[in-house]
């Protein structure tokens, strides 16, 4: 039912699931999910542990193979892309975990999203205007950030490569309350000025409802429950989460 | 109607049996095999088993515990020239014999002590540990040069008067040994104390935080295996009736390392295929084809490589995994443990810091940190995100890390100690960062929290698994006690957080440093954990130390809060005077990252 809320008719939804049976072994985790974002949409995907958040996100970048099903990203069909071709498609990804250059500084952990030098100086300022401790921590190694900054710098890293789809996975999760506000703002204005989509999954709640359009709840690798954002929404997604 | 009797006690009585099944049909074919074979065979064949049970070592010590060594040839080098020295300067009687047969395991053990002394120390890197093992072959290699006539020089030792068998009587001999050596290893990796090894290479920071030596246990390996490769020494020493320099060298370590590879690191099978085929096709072709040979073996590598890059081994696993369907090893009853009367509601502080000051280079990350947290008190660290909880968590935890002041742990000044010697002092610590052992099951990861505890057996896999109730609340809540047999890396990231949290809790510890114990779960996963914490601190007694973002759950759960802002600690209270204080407040409205 997701995919007949395409608002922009005639442009391809920037990520579209038809039906994606997805796993790690014998075993599938995502059975059958449809979900699409359409442009300059931000979509928060919620759900319990174990429930295939991350695993969805993995299968929509190539990272785990396809058992069944189709995912489009830009109605390009994304089966046997490298990640380096999705990310010219425009693709950007902050991931869950270790995915910084521990021993390469901010700077040049911020320079492997860029393509050339010319676009550093604004890109970096772009970041810095985002997160104000990067510009006094560029020549430090990003290993030695606190988990928190390093959260910040993946969100800037993916970011300075200006995609047009932005898959995002529990980005809030350790930062202090005024940088999780701090993050929605910078995700809305992103979009607001670029027209970036988004898939965002997240266990804050809170966050998630302030930052998405709309949500879906995954639940044992199935779409369980989906709908627009909006404080009358949260007892309903509650309950889903609930033990 | 088949009798089922075996089936009462799921999954001990086939993991025992198949070893054993498969070895006594191994000792057989080994019995007969010289009757079928050529003199030439038997003679190659018999080297080949020898090396085949030194590879064995290789595999354990590299693909099980992830130390790539080079040194398993200098010790079963020693083992040989030890033979060979005796027998030749010394003696022959069979009083002598026995004197060589220990003397080959006990010189090795003892330089495999000071290889194990000089490789494994809190913070070395495997890289250092491959860098000693391959210095140490070219050592005793020089040696051997240097010993005239007590080692033949480079000529060896050679005409020493050896046990009483016949050529099929040594490659039986041989043969046995390699059987035994297997079987030995296969029984005990998987085995509870096996994984200790599988632990060590997977996370040896995680084993120290359980309170097991990563250290000791590689030490401890290194010097039962060097007595392993001394005993393969003798048997090599006796059965070829030579001992030369080669035998000892590093070129004949590498042989070893690339045996293990080809034939697939990480299985006990693959290092036996590895030797025996290798070997065995090097002397053959070598005798036909004495130019081209290497050509070919090297061809064969390659090859190999490219299409099995799980060696032989894991191409026979594959294939045999495709026509039985790998039936899921039985779970563990997990059985509670009575709760301990842990600290007697004693007032002495389980934690004091005093004067705790951190630099990296000229940036101060601490600096004059005092706190002490008392028995029953679950005192929450906030502040915003690099205020330098992480840093104080680990300094707290470790006293091998650089720092002013003093921290003291159950009464005991920490400083110096490595974290082993801190758990024992009753400390647990969950990290930021899930750490758990990514290649183990659940079930196993649980097992080795209790390691320090319930000594894990040598043998088999115990068919019970005991936990502290709080340990096993953790798993309930979160599902994890029905995944008990799933492998630890296909486990989500909220999932991963609950089981070290579960692993922690086993330890009983008497002080728990939390960093974030509850990141990735939900908010109703999260108050129920929070539930626990609070019945471990204020019924069993523990002190508990939390980072924590989220002021409900901070409010909800704390006896105290402290605030920790650039390095210093600048509010101690209670919840209401901390949360609601207007510093917590201009804090996370965003002083710190605005």
């Amino acid at each position: 039912m997701l995919d007949e809320t395409a608002p922009h008719a005639g442009t391809p939804p920037p990520l579209q699931l038809r039906d994606v049976t997805s796993g790690y072994g014998a075993a599938p985790v995502l059975h059958g999910v449809s979900l699409s974002v359409a442009p300059g949409e931000i979509v928060a995907l919620l759900g319990k542990n174990g429930m295939g958040k991350t695993t969805l996100l993995k299968t929509a970048l190539g990272i785990l193979p396809l058992k069944g099903g189709t995912v489009l990203v830009g109605g390009t069909a994304s089966a046997g892309l490298s990640p380096a071709r999705l990310v010219a498609l425009g693709v950007g990804y902050a991931p869950q975990e270790q995915p910084l250059f521990p021993d390469l500084t901010v700077r040049d952990n911020l320079r492997l999203a860029l393509r050339s030098d010319r676009d550093l100086a604004a890109g970096l300022d772009h970041a810095a205007s985002s997160f104000p401790f990067l510009r006094d921590r560029l020549r430090q190694r990003a290993g030695t950030l606190s988990g928190g900054e390093q959260k910040m710098l993946i969100l800037a890293r993916a970011l300075m490569m200006r995609p047009r789809l932005l898959l995002v996975d529990e980005i809030s999760e350790g930062l202090q309350p005024s940088v999780v506000a701090r993050i929605a703002a910078i995700l809305r204005a992103e979009r607001a000025e670029r027209g970036t989509a988004m898939l965002v999954v997240e266990q804050n709640l809170d966050f998630a409802l302030g930052v998405a359009d709309r949500w879906a709840v995954l639940k044992r690798g199935e779409i369980d429950d989906a709908g627009p954002s909006g404080p009358a929404m949260r007892g309903r997604i509650l309950e889903h989460l609930s033990i | 109607m088949p009798d089922r009797s075996t089936a009462t006690r799921p999954g001990l009585a086939p993991a025992v049996l198949a070893p054993v099944a498969l070895a006594l049909a191994a000792a057989a074919l080994v019995w007969v095999a010289p009757e079928m074979l050529d003199t030439f065979s038997v003679n190659v064949l018999t080297r080949s088993l020898l090396y085949a049970a030194l590879a064995v070592t290789v595999d354990l010590l590299w693909g099980f515990t992830g130390i790539l060594t080079f040194g398993q040839a200098a010790f079963f080098g020693a083992g040989a020239y030890a033979t060979a020295i005796v027998l030749t300067h010394l003696g022959s009687s069979p009083a002598w014999v026995l004197a060589a047969l220990a003397l080959s395991v006990l010189v090795p053990m003892a330089l495999g002590a000071l290889v194990g002394w000089l490789s494994f120390h809190h913070g070395s890197t495997p890289l250092y540990a491959s860098v000693i093992s391959l210095v140490f072959p070219i050592v005793v290699t020089q040696l051997v040069y240097s010993g005239g006539e007590w080692t033949g020089s480079s000529s060896g030792l050679v005409g020493y008067d050896t046990l009483p068998l016949d050529l099929p009587g040594f490659f039986r001999l041989a043969g046995i040994f390699a059987v035994l050596v297997a079987l030995g290893a296969w029984v005990f990796v998987r085995s509870d104390a096996g994984k200790l090894l599988v632990a060590v290479r997977d996370n040896d920071a995680r084993c120290s935080y359980l309170g097991i030596s990563p250290t000791r246990v590689s030490a401890l390996l290194t010097v039962a295996l060097a007595g392993v490769a001394g005993l393969t020494g003798f048997l090599f020493a006796q059965a070829s009736g030579v001992v030369a320099p080669e035998n000892t060298g590093f070129l004949f370590g590498t042989e070893l390392v690339i045996w293990v590879a080809l034939g697939g690191r990480g299985t006990v099978l693959g290092p036996v295929l590895g030797a025996v085929a290798i070997d065995y096709a090097g002397a053959t072709l070598s005798g036909d084809l004495p130019f081209l040979w290497q050509l070919i073996l090297g061809s064969a590598f390659v090859v190999v490589i490219i299409l099995l890059p799980d060696g032989l081994a894991g191409a026979i696993r594959r294939g045999w995994t495709r026509v039985n369907a790998r039936r899921d090893a039985a779970a563990p009853a997990v059985v509670a443990l009575p709760a301990a009367g842990a600290a007697a509601g004693g007032a002495e502080p389980l934690l004091v810091v005093t004067g705790l000051g951190k630099r990296y280079g000229s940036l101060s990350v601490l600096d004059g940190i005092d706190l002490a947290v008392r028995p029953g008190e679950l005192v929450s660290l906030v502040g915003p995100n690099g205020a330098g909880k992480t840093t104080l968590m680990r300094c707290l935890s470790d006293g091998t890390e650089p720092y002013q002041g003093s921290v003291q742990v159950a009464g005991r000044n920490t400083r110096g100690m490595t974290p082993e010697r801190i758990v024992a002092l009753g400390l647990g610590r969950k990290f930021q960062v899930a750490s758990v052992f990514d290649s183990l099951s659940v079930a196993d990861c649980l097992r080795l929290a209790r390691a320090a505890r319930d000594r894990p057996s040598p043998l088999g896999a115990a068919a019970t698994l005991r936990l502290p109730a709080a340990s096993l609340d953790i798993l309930r809540l979160t599902g994890l006690d029905t995944a008990l047999v799933t492998p630890v890396r296909l486990l989500s990231h909220g999932q991963r957080q609950a089981l070290e949290l579960a692993m922690v809790v086993a330890l009983e510890p008497k002080l728990i440093l939390l960093d974030e114990p509850t990141a990735g779960l939900t908010k109703a996963e999260r108050t129920t954990i929070g539930t626990i914490l609070r019945r471990l601190t204020a019924d069993l007694g523990c002190a508990a130390v939390l980072v924590e973002h989220d002021l409900d759950f901070v409010r909800e759960i704390s006896t105290r809060v402290v605030v920790l802002h650039g390095g210093r600690l600048v509010l101690d209270g209670t919840v209401a005077e901390v949360v609601d204080s207007d510093l917590v407040r201009a804090v996370y409205a965003g002083a710190a990252h605005a």
